[in-house]
């Protein structure tokens, strides 16, 4: 590419940790002979939403009606979008709850008080634009921004992973938190890509990265797991819905478990 | 004729909010921080949940300062259940707090702060002349992030800190390799102090009546946990009657509530911690304290920039000092089992932008009532007169230079919007 890529990086409702992710590269110095950045209100002042770019980083759930507009409207001055991290791509921990819908959730922390901005239960980004590229995680790796700008800068096209969390497990030789500590991890259900990052540390996984793709992510196998462990269907449920709510196949694939079971 | 001023959306700080100053011909007429990010429900969201996965889910308030939500939470859990972790154990989650403390200093003083000063719109430009600087930002924040990459798991939502300990240890070799990054990283603090010591003679915000709020800090060591909070007017109270004494009240251009002590705003953060707590300040950051100490003005928020850098000082060399403590008392072991009774724990510890509240009752294993206050709640309200009162003094200037002073005095609260807002309860 002889010109230089135009940039932005958004934000709508999150941590923040995404663009932080990505501001704390040591490797973004490199990249600014190569982008121009049109907006990123986390480092540059002179940002402006309005602006047109080739790759438009998004992190953080819809949660507002000014989100849906801002939204839609960064997608239409975009070549490429790319959803960025748990809220973009799957609404986020601030879906965890979402079965209590918007208004019991208003009451509990905001009563009756009125704000001038309209809320909404938070949502991934898909559910209003069209999303070309995701990078997984909360927040994603480094070298998932590095794989994905570096494929594409010189004009190919990042791949999807479609493999779980438990490949990376196995090739470290972490003992299996699953099998034989007993404990819920979401390894066999979640996008790999983290090095197996929470495993390594003995730390059951929460499945950050999200369900894996392609329909192969076998909600109902780990069920059934986990079922023969003792857990209940709520549990099972509340586990896999911290990054998994607004996943079409959960629920259904979890009930025939234990339907079936019945 | 009244002409609003407004600065949308305030770059260079976490999270979204916005400043509105209108000035007329006799002066500022209203300033307002208006707070805009969507909500999340936090507290909502977790309260029927396994206590173990809410855990998991609190430090997800804000990324710059995951490792203090995390830590803090875990405190109130702990107490909630009734479990005191081991002296050693205590020390290792300081040092992954310590981590936190250096990455969220470096950041917000050189990438966040600096460019102001320098003439710049953002850090990235700064490369080609102050390389050394940026050189020196990124060498710290890399040390901040692989304390809680060791220790924590990942520099940003640690999960390697969990009930009665952690997952996993770090390796001798890798607390030894922790040591020598943080040895070659004092000299790095030290020029932060000698660089900031500088600009700090640049702009004033001079409020007589300010109050500091900060930790009594446990075992008389400078830094983030205690037992009791001090108030800079004298006063003291225990933690657990935190609401007695932090007061919130609702304003209508806020996501956020705004917070009062004694019915007025007051202050949280490095610079209050400086004012409550110096006399615990120890070896070289005592130096560079008593050398620079007519710059640490209790009275103006611009100095809160210059007690981040001094504190860069400060928690390098109590890093040292914990790491070698861990590994004279090797091996240590990473985890005791902690039995889940019901209870009510608080937890106030310092984050690196002031006081956080966690205040959690666990029932049958689950999360019954869980009340969370951040830092940046607790500043808004002095952050907003602070604001007025630097419009006051130049609402006859050129208007975007009113802009870049009002974004300026916000962000010496290295304020943490998300923080503040995903964790109002009204």
């Amino acid at each position: 590419m002889s010109e230089k890529i135009k940039i932005g990086f958004y934000a709508l409702t999150s941590c923040y940790g995404c663009q932080l992710q990505f501001a704390m590269m040591d490797e973004i110095l490199q990249l600014l002979d190569k982008a121009d950045i049109e907006c990123w209100f986390m480092v540059e002042r002179n940002s402006d939403e309005d602006k047109e770019v080739d790759i438009a980083f998004i992190e953080g759930s819809v949660s507002t009606q000014e989100e849906v507009e801002l939204v839609r409207k960064i997608r239409e001055n975009s070549k490429i979008v790319i959803a960025v991290g748990s809220c973009a791509i799957h609404g986020g921990v601030q879906s965890w709850d979402k079965d209590k819908g918007l208004s019991e959730l208003w009451k509990t922390v905001y009563g009756d008080a009125h704000v001038k901005f309209e809320p909404k239960m938070a949502e991934p980004l898909e559910k209003y634009i069209k999303v070309d590229y995701k990078l997984y995680g909360c927040p994603p790796e480094k070298k998932d921004f590095l794989y994905a700008l570096g494929a594409l800068l010189v004009g190919s096209w990042p791949e999807d992973i479609d493999y779980p969390v438990c490949v990376e497990c196995r090739i470290r030789g972490n003992p299996c938190i699953l099998i034989e500590k007993g404990e819920p991890c979401l390894g066999p259900v979640t996008v790999a890509g983290c090095d197996a990052r929470c495993p390594a540390f003995n730390v059951a996984c929460i499945g950050c990265r999200g369900a894996v793709g392609y329909d192969v992510a076998w909600f109902d196998a780990l069920a059934l797991e986990f079922k023969k462990k003792g857990l209940t269907k709520e549990e099972i449920l509340e586990r896999m819905k911290i990054f998994n709510a607004h996943n079409p196949k959960l629920e259904e694939m979890v009930n025939k478990v234990f339907e079936e079971g019945e | 004729m009244y002409i609003p001023i407004t600065v949308d959306h305030i770059a260079r700080v976490e999270g979204k909010g916005g400043v509105e100053i209108v000035v007329g011909d006799e002066g500022v007429k209203e300033v307002k921080l208006n707070i805009i990010e969507g909500p999340r429900f936090f507290e909502a969201i977790t309260i029927g949940k396994k206590l173990e996965e809410a855990l998991a889910v609190y430090p997800r308030i804000c990324s710059f300062c995951s490792a203090a939500h995390k830590l803090t939470a875990l405190e109130a859990a702990e107490k909630a259940v009734g479990f005191t972790p081991r002296p050693e154990i205590q020390d290792l989650r300081d040092l992954l707090y310590i981590g936190d403390m250096i990455e969220s200093h470096a950041l917000h003083l050189y990438l966040l702060v600096l460019p102001d000063y320098l003439g710049y719109s953002n850090p990235l430009a700064m490369v080609d002349k102050y390389k050394k600087e940026i050189e020196y930002a990124m060498a710290l924040k890399n040390i901040g992030s692989k304390i809680m990459d060791y220790l924590g798991s990942r520099a940003i939502h640690q999960e390697n800190a969990i009930l009665g300990g952690f997952g996993k240890l770090p390796t001798k070799a890798q607390f030894e390799e922790m040591k020598r990054e943080l040895k070659e990283a004092l000299p790095l603090a030290e020029y932060t102090v000698e660089l900031f010591s500088k600009l700090e003679q640049y702009e004033e915000v001079n409020d007589d009546e300010i109050v500091h709020m900060a930790v009594k800090p446990r075992n008389d060591v400078y830094g983030i946990y205690g037992d009791y909070i001090k108030v800079s007017d004298g006063f003291e109270f225990p933690v657990e009657e935190y609401k007695k004494h932090i007061v919130e009240k609702v304003v209508e251009h806020s996501f956020a509530k705004h917070s009062f002590y004694k019915g007025k705003p007051f202050m949280v953060g490095a610079l209050s911690r400086i004012v409550n707590n110096a006399d615990l300040l120890y070896g070289k950051a005592k130096e560079l304290y008593n050398q620079y100490k007519d710059l640490f003005r209790y009275n103006n928020c611009f100095a809160n920039n210059f007690a981040q850098a001094l504190e860069l000082v400060y928690f390098v060399e109590r890093a040292i000092d914990i790491i070698e403590e861990a590994l004279a008392k090797w091996p240590i072991k990473e985890r005791d089992e902690v039995e889940i009774r019901d209870g009510f724990g608080v937890s106030i510890t310092e984050a690196p932008r002031g006081l956080v509240v966690y205040a959690l009752e666990v029932k049958d294993g689950r999360v019954s009532y869980a009340d969370i206050i951040t830092p940046t709640a607790m500043n808004l309200a002095i952050m907003e007169r602070h604001v007025r009162m630097m419009a006051e003094k130049h609402w006859q200037d050129d208007p975007e230079r009113l802009k870049l002073l009002a974004e300026m005095t916000t962000r010496a609260y290295d304020p943490c919007i998300s923080c503040s807002v995903h964790v109002v309860r009204i």
